[in-house]
């Protein structure tokens, strides 16, 4: 069966893409190549990956989030997870996965922010 | 009590029909959101190790009682290659396939009950409960 696609959007120098689906393991490798691609193509300097709609994060979308963060940060590009559920966030810790250098923000506005810091801070744009 | 349900693990999309089956009946017994997250992503864990290990299996699961307490089960049984050192598998990250390592363990620290039976050229079986409380 074919992959569903999930959406990736540009605004500026940051992308933007909510994991809407019930995601199984082929669309999730898909969207991990997808984004990495459009990173490379747009030269993001930010990803935020909306996970609001997300039920359960278990240990193979959680190896693929953290794989997607390390990535993307080889690129020159900083991933924050943003709306993990307060359930998925507990399921998480206690299937043993704490994806530590994953940056997290509660919603989409807050993780917007965080990345707005980061890259400003970075030095971008600096005569 | 309702009927037990069941899904046949042939590929990756029979994960996302299995775990979604355990949470509709987790849901469907009371069980908090947080539970229900717990149980699906136990049954995730344990359907793909099906799928990525033995190839073919099956997840049943079923309301229990035991002294008045009302709880899920959840049957993954296979009949794939076996495990030959269950104590090693059962450490937090020891895996064979370049994954997290994480799956049997942390199925057993989700769920209230689990035991496990495997045998060398036989197969696997998990059973897992959870109870309402
Ligand atoms: N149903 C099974 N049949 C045979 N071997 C299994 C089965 N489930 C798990 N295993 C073995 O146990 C190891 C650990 O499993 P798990 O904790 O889920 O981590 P992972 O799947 O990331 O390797 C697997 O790498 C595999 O060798
Ligand atoms: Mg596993």
């Amino acid at each position: 069966m074919e992959s569903l696609r999930i959406p990736i959007l540009k605004i500026g120098d940051i992308l933007i893409a909510s994991i809407q689906v019930n995601l199984h393991d082929a669309s999730a490798v898909q969207f991990k190549d997808d984004l990495l691609e459009k990173i490379h193509a747009t030269r993001a300097k930010g990803v935020i990956i909306d996970l609001t709609a997300l039920d359960l994060v278990d240990s193979f979308i959680g190896r693929l989030i953290a794989d997607i963060a390390a990535m993307a940060g080889l690129m020159g590009s900083r991933v924050v997870i943003t709306g993990l559920q307060p359930a998925v966030a507990i399921t998480l810790v206690e299937l043993g996965l704490e994806l530590p250098r994953v940056i997290t923000a509660l919603n989409l506005e807050k993780g917007l922010s965080v990345l707005q810091g980061i890259t400003a801070e970075s030095g971008d744009g600096a005569a | 009590m309702g009927q037990p349900k069941s899904a046949v693990i042939r590929s990756d999309l029979d994960i996302v029909i299995a775990r979604t089956m355990a949470r509709d009946m987790a849901r469907a017994l009371g069980f908090s959101a947080i539970d229900q997250a717990r149980i699906a992503t136990a049954v995730s864990e344990l359907a793909r190790n099906i799928y990525l290990y033995a190839g073919t299996g099956t997840v049943t699961v079923r309301e229990v009682e035991k002294l008045g307490r009302k709880g899920i089960e959840i049957v993954c049984e296979d009949q794939g290659p076996g495990i030959p050192d269950i104590d090693l598998v059962m450490q937090d990250g020891y895996t064979t396939s370049r994954g997290m390592g994480m799956g049997l363990p942390g199925a057993r620290r989700l769920m209230d009950d689990f035991s496990i039976q495997s045998q060398v050229g036989v197969g696997t079986k998990i059973v897992l409960r959870k109870w309402r409380s």
